[in-house]
């Protein structure tokens, strides 16, 4: 191993997001990938299974499949049975769209142990106007083929201003599924999200109420469904543990290989320079980059986070907000009460909340140009 | 009130829940969706022993292998099978 002139030594990562393609057939305005994304051609099968085996090799227990719409990728079988092969967990995030009942055989053929399926809302016309696509009908139909095959199956939910009233019904929807888990997540603000943000961001009184829903179903229904239920941290007077810490549990690896924290982080943090894993190992990333390194432990904390009793909690929030809503990523997450710059959170809620006019007249995600 | 654990209970792995040895630790790990414990190791050799067999089985076999008190052992695997089963890591049929 090569020395270092930091006395730090690198964690172990166990989970690695596999973002295969930023190409979609959806348009989901709350999307969090780039808006404008790097163009130099997706990683290849090859170059995917080297990553795979180098994820496993750093101690990478999990891999989620993910994008962009994974499906889109006619190698994604082949992909999950390296995945397999290298004793990792496969989890395929997927919108559904093109899942016919070959390809569901054919993938869990090559082993893959879950499914977790997105939906927009609980009914037809509200989520295929999310989607911007005719959308909701098939993934009904992919959940019961999901179920048939025997596939353990997650349903998604990003929680916004529009579908955010419907919680009740989307918590029938997935009992009605059979699903075993299902993921409430309020939307989070980024890349296409953060550009729509004034048309998501729900109101005081819908979280308030949506908040008691989740709740109340996650006791109805414990034993039988496990609800997550991700908090809408703008509401929230302490920061998120994003990713539990910078560089200690994850690594995501985008469709062009550029090896990041976070999937966000390309996007938020224009400043912080990348690596790709056309060009490093990712064990030398992993331990060495800049990009690993520069928010890792509580070193680089600025005060109020520096001498903060949570800092070991929350690790000062998401550095992508950071530098999205302040301009540097290395400042306390302006969702934090003690942040110097919690204005601009309020202002954001102030807005949603004081407003009687709302137009949901929101910009919806198109593919990168030219990507393949 | 937790529910006391029936001696012909057969504890298996829940459905899309895997166990495997972490060749980083050498320790054995539950993998699930978007989750990963790591066992201790009165739970690993527990649910080396869920293939089909009964709770009753369970506790006897691990008794003679580690020449252990029965009654003693019987509260051990109960707590750990019921704590698995909370977390729906284990199903009992």
């Amino acid at each position: 191993m090569p020395a270092t002139t930091s006395d730090m030594t690198a964690p172990r990562p166990y989970a690695l997001l596999a973002e295969l393609t930023y190409r979609c057939p959806l348009h989901c305005p709350y999307c969090s990938n780039p808006t404008r994304a790097r163009n130099n051609g997706e990683l290849t099968t090859d170059e995917w299974r080297r990553v795979i085996g180098e994820a496993a090799a750093l101690g990478i227990l999990q891999i989620g499949f993910s994008g962009g719409e994974p499906l889109v990728r006619g190698d994604l079988a082949d992909l999950v049975r390296a995945a397999r092969e290298a004793n990792l967990y496969t989890n395929l995030i997927t919108s559904g769209i093109s899942l016919d009942d070959d390809r569901v055989g054919a993938l869990h053929d090559a082993g893959l142990d879950s499914v977790q399926l997105s939906f927009q809302s609980d009914e037809t016309g509200l989520a295929d106007e999310i989607a911007g696509a005719r959308a909701h009908q098939r993934k009904l139909n992919v959940a019961a083929k999901i179920r048939a095959e025997g596939i353990p199956l997650s349903l998604n939910f990003v929680i916004h201003r529009r579908n955010i009233d419907r919680l009740p019904q989307v918590i029938e929807l997935a009992e009605t599924l059979e699903a075993e888990r299902v993921e409430l997540a309020n939307v989070q603000f980024y890349g296409w999200a953060f550009l729509n943000r004034a048309v998501l961001l729900p109101t005081r009184e819908q979280v308030v109420r949506a908040r008691e829903i989740a709740t109340a179903a996650k006791a109805r229904l414990a034993g039988k469904i496990d609800i997550f239920y991700v908090l809408p941290d703008y509401y929230e007077t302490r920061p998120k543990p994003c990713l539990n810490g910078w560089g200690q549990r994850y690594l995501t690896v985008n469709p062009t290989g550029d090896v990041l924290p976070c999937p966000t982080a390309s996007s938020a943090i224009p400043d912080l320079r990348f690596e790709n894993a056309r060009g490093r190992a990712l064990d030398w990333i992993w331990r060495e980059s800049e990009s690993f390194n520069r928010f890792r432990g509580t070193e680089w904390m600025p005060e109020p986070c520096r001498s903060c009793p949570q800092r070991e909690i929350d690790f000062g929030g998401c550095r992508c907000q950071a530098a999205l809503l302040t301009g540097n990523a290395a400042n306390t997450d302006p969702v934090c009460e003690f942040s110097p710059n919690r204005a601009v959170v309020d202002e954001a809620l102030r807005d949603t909340n004081s407003s009687s006019s709302y137009r949901p007249d929101w910009t919806y995600r198109i593919n990168p140009n030219g990507i393949r | 009130m937790p529910i006391e654990i029936a001696d012909a209970a057969q504890p298996r792995l829940a459905k899309g829940v895997r166990l495997q040895t972490d060749s980083a630790s050498g320790t054995s790990v539950l993998l699930f969706p978007e989750g990963i414990v790591e066992l201790n190791e009165t739970a690993q050799e527990i649910l080396a022993r869920c293939d089909g067999r009964t709770l009753n089985e369970i506790v006897w076999a691990l008794a003679e292998e580690y020449d252990s008190d029965v009654a003693a052992l019987a509260a051990d695997v109960r707590e750990t099978l019921a704590d698995l089963q909370k977390r729906r890591l284990i199903e009992l049929t």
